[in-house]
């Protein structure tokens, strides 16, 4: 079943657009099918609707009862490795 | 690649600022008076930081990547301040302080259109060594050169 992920940032462009494609390809190499949703952060609430995962690269301040896992390692690079795991932990559920 | 579009009138170094106003109304500013940016740009630069910050900190270097939505932008650049004392900014994420070095200010249009672009900054950014070579510079053409070596080792 395709996967719905949403990808938010701030203004829903710079960030939110490279980790969007980062989560394309670590989903292409595990063979998960995925649909990806972004918006800005502000957006998130409207989108919710079958989403099986958020990865804001912005600070999130709630709880939107669905697996949140920050995507800001797609821009510094750092802890990228565990980032990708998390995210093809929670996708392949 | 990003070298080719860097320009030495946005680049700055050794670059005296206090806080990350002062930097968004210099480097902010030229990126307006160039045309790059449209007059709202500088505060919607103040406004993002402030709700979404963008310091980043790569292995302990602190960089951070101010932009704005595409209404405040004409025309894609990238301007750059190497920072003589650190400034303190919020981490993109958890908003914890990070003591930032390097700036890359972005004027971004389209992301779809320009995401090899942006991909290639984010790669920029993630090499620690690069980030000390470009802080460690007073030559603006240096910069250009620095960005080069890394992006033609990619």
């Amino acid at each position: 079943m395709k996967k719905k992920v949403i990808v938010a940032c701030g203004g829903a462009i710079a960030t939110s657009t490279v980790a969007s494609n980062a989560i394309m390809e670590i989903a292409k190499k595990n063979g998960i099918d995925v649909e990806i949703c972004q918006c800005r952060i502000s957006e998130i609430p409207s989108n919710l609707d079958g989403a099986d995962l958020i990865v804001p690269t912005g600070r999130v301040k709630r709880d939107f009862g669905v697996p949140t896992i920050p995507g800001t390692p797609f821009i510094s690079g750092v802890g990228v490795d565990k980032l990708e795991e998390k995210i093809v932990s929670v996708l392949s559920e | 690649m990003v070298w080719e579009e860097l320009k030495k009138e946005l680049i700055f170094t050794d670059f005296d600022a206090k806080t990350p106003d002062d930097i968004f109304e210099v480097l902010g500013g030229e990126l307006v008076h160039a045309g790059y940016a449209k007059e709202s740009y500088v505060q919607a630069l103040k406004d993002r930081e402030e709700e979404f910050p963008t310091g980043l900190c790569v292995d302990g270097f602190g960089v951070a990547i101010p932009h704005t939505p595409e209404e405040h932008v004409n025309e894609v650049a990238t301007a750059i301040a190497a920072l003589s004392h650190p400034v303190t900014f919020l981490e993109m994420g958890t908003d914890d302080p990070v003591d930032v070095s390097l700036v890359f200010m972005l004027c971004v249009t389209d992301p779809q259109a320009h995401l090899e672009q942006l991909q290639q900054i984010v790669k920029i950014i993630q090499d620690k060594e690069v980030l000390k070579k470009l802080q460690g510079t007073s030559d603006q053409q240096a910069i250009i050169d620095i960005i080069k070596e890394k992006e033609q080792a990619l």
